[in-house]
């Protein structure tokens, strides 16, 4: 069904209020570069569109040394992309961005929006989970922080309860000898979706890795942490067969499914040689 | 539900009535009968609806009219100074082959004016990371890269001079 | 008339052409540019309807119900067209019906379902959105069929018949069987002999303009087609015959068009349900396919499967050569007769060999339906015959590109079309690519050990401009002089976009002598311009163009026995340059305005000729060379360069000839690594019929390309000698992209698309058995 209903609410109260009143078949709309496509694809059904652009305050791009990168609800992709601090404190976040669809598409696609569609091969959430992000939702009865990797539950399921708004997300600021990367692979080099999606964070002093997180997406029902190839790394010494052991390690816990994109099988290899390459990267980064 | 909205098009100011469901493509084509922009694909994947919204580049498919009530948006046809005085861009596509079919075009061009808008002198690079989501089948994008390569030259050349 | 080599034919090399041979401004580049240009959907007409067909959510199927009722109630809604209230009119669904090209299989709508996403009901409503919201509403009760996919599937012995035309084991049509020579004696001679299945994807067009068209009837019971149709008159007579109307009560209409790539040939069903929604409603009516259904309704490249054996002396000549090809029509056969055969034929050629056996097949499927496609069975038989040259020349121990070069077809070898090569075209193509990029020294490089490792391979091709002998076309032009000494074209030619206006406007303006921009042409209205079988098979600019020269050459004769009196000499004597003419040896001339004004008291004279050109068949050649990289731990293939050398017989517009290799190329480069429309194989359902699934390379992607157009084999059939060219790129860079990555891994793959998951598993399997 293609004719809905648009709602242009101008606080979060009015916003939530309309989401619990409206139910199943209310979406927020903020750059629509998902939702509009469901709903012509028929893959949502939707009768009422709640565009969020008008509320104040949710506009945030901003980062200091203390409380590390804030962005806002309506802060669209591009503007994260093309953000000078954004580009030097957090490049695998804007690598990340800068992946998702086209300038056009960034120009309208929102970071929150991407974080809530939970696409499990979204490009932006390995980063996000890999620099421990918090996420900040906003409901009636006050706002709560959540670290985002407690955030999905499954393909496109979050765990927000009706009538919550997601309307911002706090990402720490880096630590003094810390590195970062997202390495996406795809079959052609724009306008493509994730068939395997790494992002590694590290900070170390020398060849020690004092603490490593490792992100992966598009290979599992959600984005998940490599838990058990960040064990291989973490509190050692980093070296080149440990690096492969920790690929190995995020090899096994992936759990990817074959679909006209890319066979289970293929997208584990990928696991494994983009993992390296990543921690490869990120190590070789601070020499 | 219909409502009336407003906005400027190409530096004119147009009113008029319109579902709120319809998208700004649809609400160019048929609401205001623009109809230089072109529907692709209606969801975001092939740039061929490509306008300029308020300064910035964007799938005119994945806009909702009345998002777009009070904004600016710039349209291929408001790209020549005059019916008969097409602009270096659109020139330079005419000369050097950019357009075969031609359905790509409107939105290539207003891809490629939103980036000379912005960086002047871009490279090879950068032109292909500005075109990355518009699509053509026609001109394997040699002869797009070469006409916006070239319009970016000449229009330094005027602002010089 | 004569059409032989008069005056009008093509003029030697060494004689000054000013026009052609030029990148002259594109005429209708301006509207394009500017937006101003309109394509069939732009139109807007007092009281339009929208029309959107249903599709079938099965792949093979009867209906046992078809309800609309409760469309039919939804506000908005005007009419409902199903099987039941549609003429059932057996039809080619594709055009040319007196040729052998196509197959006589449809219908309108029809009580049974043949694949996945065929249309089964249309709906005309005051809006998109409520044509939408009418579809989920018309009921359909399907008895499920057994269905087949694969080739195998379909042609075993107890396998379900798709359709009932009498012949056996899903066949679209009797086995074409081609052979000459004696092949047993020439393996019996051979020193090494290959043999090879080569297995063929489905790549589909993906035009940027989805298909659409407007149909109107007006008071007069005539019906007027806005359409994106590369065959204007073949729509207007396909529509006459199914909706039983006379000729001159319709009209079809192309202004614009965004891409059709061949596949834009056939009707669609959306173009007789537009016509029968407008009939019903009395109101205009408009179909737009979303992008969706330009994958579902649309037309893909035969999938299929080349079966190739070949002999071969040590001394590197060919002795034999043995296919069975066997291509998967889809639901439909449309242009699977044309395509078996040319892709049949075609083996016949290329590399020379005395002795071949050639049997080629096309089978209905429950799949997306094959049609015709740029390169149209080409593609397929030739990305067989070069791959296994390629290996043939690395077990002989020869160089690849001298040995292509050695087996290269030459001037009087007998063509598919049965008719002498003419020009040594392909041995230039070769040897000029081989100069341009060092070939001997960069193949010569050391195996490397790296993660990444490049390569270099060739890949050849020929390609015939016009379906001649499989169709009799025919190409007529008429050319007007206006009083004004200015000229009007007017062509039965398509424009699809490929710049084929401008080229016949220069060919024109060339041959009566007045400037380019004094030339304006009149195009896609079947009741104006003279009948044209369409713009494919590469045709236009050798067909439409040379019907476009003799015409000029008429009203030029015209204009001469009428102006030369006026100069004192004879019209021999008479020449027309730059919109003079010139009473050679003399200082007497006048500006051909002053000549064919009219004068007082006398009107202007009526200058027109009339041009009709039945082509025989012309062939261009290309030798693509292609540097590939090969990531050996993802597998990804990347293209880094392409120097595609063809040889067309003159070049009329260089920047559209070459924008057709640049095109023709992005096209196969996708073909060979990443696209192919695919299908559930349990089910039919289409797994990726979006822009985000179906991977075309874009503008990050492609390389760099270094076009070089030869002009040394000009066909005395073509204005001017030139050639077609629009086909030939597409079918010579898969061969060489598969050739380069056999330089750069050393793998020879035998399909396309090559993924990087088959690159990787290709390469695990080698090095297993290195060890």
């Amino acid at each position: 069904m293609r004719r809905f209903q648009y709602h242009a609410p101008n606080s979060l109260a009015e916003a939530s209020r309309l989401l619990r009143e409206l139910g199943e078949t209310a979406s927020l709309f903020a750059g629509g570069t998902d939702l509009l496509v469901e709903i012509r694809e028929e893959l949502r059904v939707c009768a009422h569109v709640i565009d969020i652009k008008k509320i104040p305050g949710l506009r945030e791009l901003s980062f200091d040394e203390e409380n590390g990168l804030q962005i806002g609800a309506q802060t669209t992709a591009r503007e994260i992309e093309t953000s000078p601090v954004v580009r030097t404190k957090y490049p695998n976040l804007a690598s990340a961005v800068a992946a998702l669809g086209s300038i056009q598409v960034r120009n309208r696609a929102t970071l929150i929006g991407n974080i809530c569609r939970a696409s499990p091969s979204a490009d932006t959430l390995p980063p996000l989970i890999a620099d421990g992000a918090v996420l900040t939702i906003w409901s009636e009865g006050g706002a709560r922080s959540l670290p985002i990797e407690r955030f999905f539950v499954g393909p496109g399921k979050t765990i927000l309860a009706r009538g919550e708004i997601v309307i911002g997300v706090t990402i720490p600021p880096p630590r003094p000898a810390s590195a970062r990367i997202y390495i996406k692979h795809g079959r052609r080099k724009a306008m493509e979706l994730a068939t395997v999606g790494v992002a590694v964070s590290v900070d170390r002093a020398g060849g020690f890795c004092r603490d490593v997180r490792i992100a992966l997406g598009a290979v599992a029902p959600t984005p998940i942490r490599a838990v058990r190839a960040e064990a291989v790394l973490r509190g050692k010494n980093i070296t080149p067969s440990r690096i492969v052991e920790a690929a190995e390690a995020a090899i096994a816990e992936s759990t990817p499914i074959s679909n006209v994109r890319a066979s289970a099988e293929y997208r584990r290899e990928m696991v494994g040689v983009l993992t390296r390459r990543a921690i490869e990267v990120v190590t070789g980064a601070l020499q | 539900m219909t409502r009336d909205i407003s906005m400027t098009i190409n530096g004119e100011a147009r009113e008029f009535a319109v579902a709120e469901f319809r998208s700004l493509l649809d609400a160019l084509r048929n609401e205001v009968g623009l109809t230089g922009t072109k529907k692709g694909c209606d969801v975001g994947d092939c740039g061929a609806c490509t306008v300029i919204l308020n300064g910035k580049p964007v799938n005119a498919c994945l806009v909702l009219a009345v998002e777009a009530d009070g904004a600016a948006v710039e349209t291929i046809e408001g790209l020549q100074a005059a019916p008969d005085k097409p602009s270096p861009l659109q020139e330079s596509f005419m000369i050097h082959g950019g357009a075969q079919c031609g359905f790509c075009t409107p939105g290539v061009i207003m891809m490629a004016k939103a980036l000379l808008d912005e960086n002047p002198n871009p490279s090879e690079q950068d032109i292909r990371f500005a075109l990355a989501g518009n699509i053509c089948r026609c001109t394997g994008y040699t002869k797009i890269f070469d006409a916006v390569r070239t319009a970016a030259d000449e229009m330094r050349k005027v602002r010089v001079s | 008339m004569n059409i032989g080599l008069s005056p009008a034919s093509w003029k030697s090399a060494d004689a000054e052409l000013t026009i052609v041979g030029r990148s002259v401004k594109r005429t209708d580049t301006l509207e394009k540019v500017t937006g101003q240009a309109r394509y069939a959907g732009d139109l807007a007409l007092p009281g339009m309807l929208h029309g959107k067909i249903k599709r079938s959510t099965i792949a093979h199927a009867t209906i046992k119900r078809i309800d609309a009722s409760k469309a039919l109630a939804l506000k908005g809604v005007k009419a409902v067209l199903t099987h039941e209230n549609v003429p059932r009119v057996l039809h080619y669904g594709s055009p040319h019906p007196r040729s052998a090209s196509v197959t006589k299989d449809q219908y309108i709508l029809d009580r049974k379902v043949r694949y996945w996403g065929e249309g089964v009901a249309a709906v005309a409503a005051i809006s998109e959105e409520i044509a939408d919201e009418a579809l989920a509403l018309i009921e359909v009760e399907y008895e499920p069929l057994p269905a087949v996919f694969t080739l195998e599937e379909a042609m075993a012995e107890d396998a379900p018949q798709i359709h009932d035309n009498g012949l056996s084991g899903n066949d679209v049509l009797p086995p074409v069987v081609v052979s000459r020579g004696d092949v047993a004696k020439g393996f019996a001679e051979a020193d090494l002999i290959l043999e090879g299945e080569y297995h063929l994807g489905r790549p589909t067009p993906a035009y940027m303009e989805p298909n659409v068209c407007v149909c109107r009837w007006d008071g007069n019971g005539k019906l007027t087609v806005w359409s994106s149709t590369q065959t204007a008159f073949m729509v207007r007579g396909a529509l006459s015959e199914v909706l039983g109307v006379p000729l001159n009560k319709v009209r079809v209409i192309v202004d614009h068009m965004g891409g059709g790539f061949g596949a834009k040939q056939d009707l669609f069903q959306h173009e007789f349900l537009c016509a029968l929604l407008a009939k019903n409603t009395a109101r205009p009516v408009r179909m737009e396919f979303s992008r969706k259904e330009t994958f579902l309704g649309g037309r893909s490249r035969h999938p299929g499967v080349v079966w190739l054996k070949q002999g071969f002396s040590k001394s590197g000549a060919i002795t034999a050569r043995q296919a069975r090809l066997t291509l998967n029509s889809g639901a439909y056969g449309s242009h699977g007769p044309g395509v078996t055969n040319v892709g049949t034929a075609a083996l016949t050629s290329l590399y020379r060999c005395e002795n071949v056996d050639l049997v080629g097949r096309c089978v209905y499927t429950n799949s997306p339906i094959a049609g015709a496609f740029r390169g149209y069975g080409v593609v397929q038989t030739y990305y067989a015959l070069d791959l296994q040259m390629d290996e043939a020349a690395e077990r002989l121990g020869f160089d690849p590109a001298e040995f292509k070069l050695q087996n290269a077809v030459r001037e009087g070898d007998i063509a598919p079309s049965n008719h002498p090569v003419v020009g040594h075209g392909l041995e230039d193509c070769i040897r000029r690519g081989m100069a341009e990029t060092d070939w001997l020294r960069v193949r010569k490089r050391a195996r490397q050990d790296g993660v990444k490792r490049r390569g270099w391979g060739v890949g050849c091709e020929m390609h015939g401009s016009s379906a001649y002998p499989g169709i009799k076309e025919q190409g007529n032009a008429v050319v007007k002089m206006n009083e004004d000494g200015t000229v009007t074209l007017l062509t039965g030619t398509a424009g699809l976009g490929t710049g084929a206006h401008t080229a016949l406007s220069q060919i024109v303006a060339e041959e009566i002598g007045v400037p380019f921009e004094a030339v304006s042409v009149v195009q896609g209205d079947t009741d104006v311009v003279p009948w044209d079988i369409g713009a494919f098979a590469s045709h236009t600019t050798y067909m439409g163009g040379r019907a476009a020269q003799i015409a000029a050459a008429e009203v030029k004769r015209q204009v001469l026995d009428h102006v030369a009196p006026k100069l004192g000499a004879r019209p021999e004597d008479c020449v027309i340059r730059d919109g003079v003419i010139l009473a050679v040896g003399t200082n007497r001339s006048i500006s051909l305005r002053e000549a064919v004004a009219p004068a007082k008291g006398m009107p202007a004279a009526q200058l027109i000729g009339v041009g009709t050109y039945s082509p025989r068949k012309s062939y261009s050649f290309a030798a693509h060379f292609v540097e590939v990289e090969v990531d050996t731990e993802t597998g990804e293939i990347a293209v880094i360069q392409v120097v595609p050398v063809h040889e067309i017989g003159r070049v009329i517009h260089p920047i559209a000839a070459q924008g057709q290799i640049e095109g023709g190329i992005q096209q196969g480069i996708g073909h060979t690594l990443s696209e192919d429309y695919q299908i559930d194989m349990k089910t039919g359902r289409s797994l990726n019929p979006s822009f985000v699934d179906y991977k075309m390379p874009l503008a990050m992607d492609m390389p760099p390309i270094r076009t070089i157009i030869l002009e040394t084999a000009p066909d005395p059939g073509g204005p001017y000698g030139a050639k077609g060219v629009g086909e030939d790129p597409i079918i010579a860079i898969g061969p060489a992209i598969a050739n380069a990555v056999a330089h750069a891994i050393g793998v020879r793959f035998r399909h396309y698309p090559i993924t990087p998951e088959q690159v990787l598993a290709a390469l695990r399997e080698k090095k297993s058995g290195a060890e």
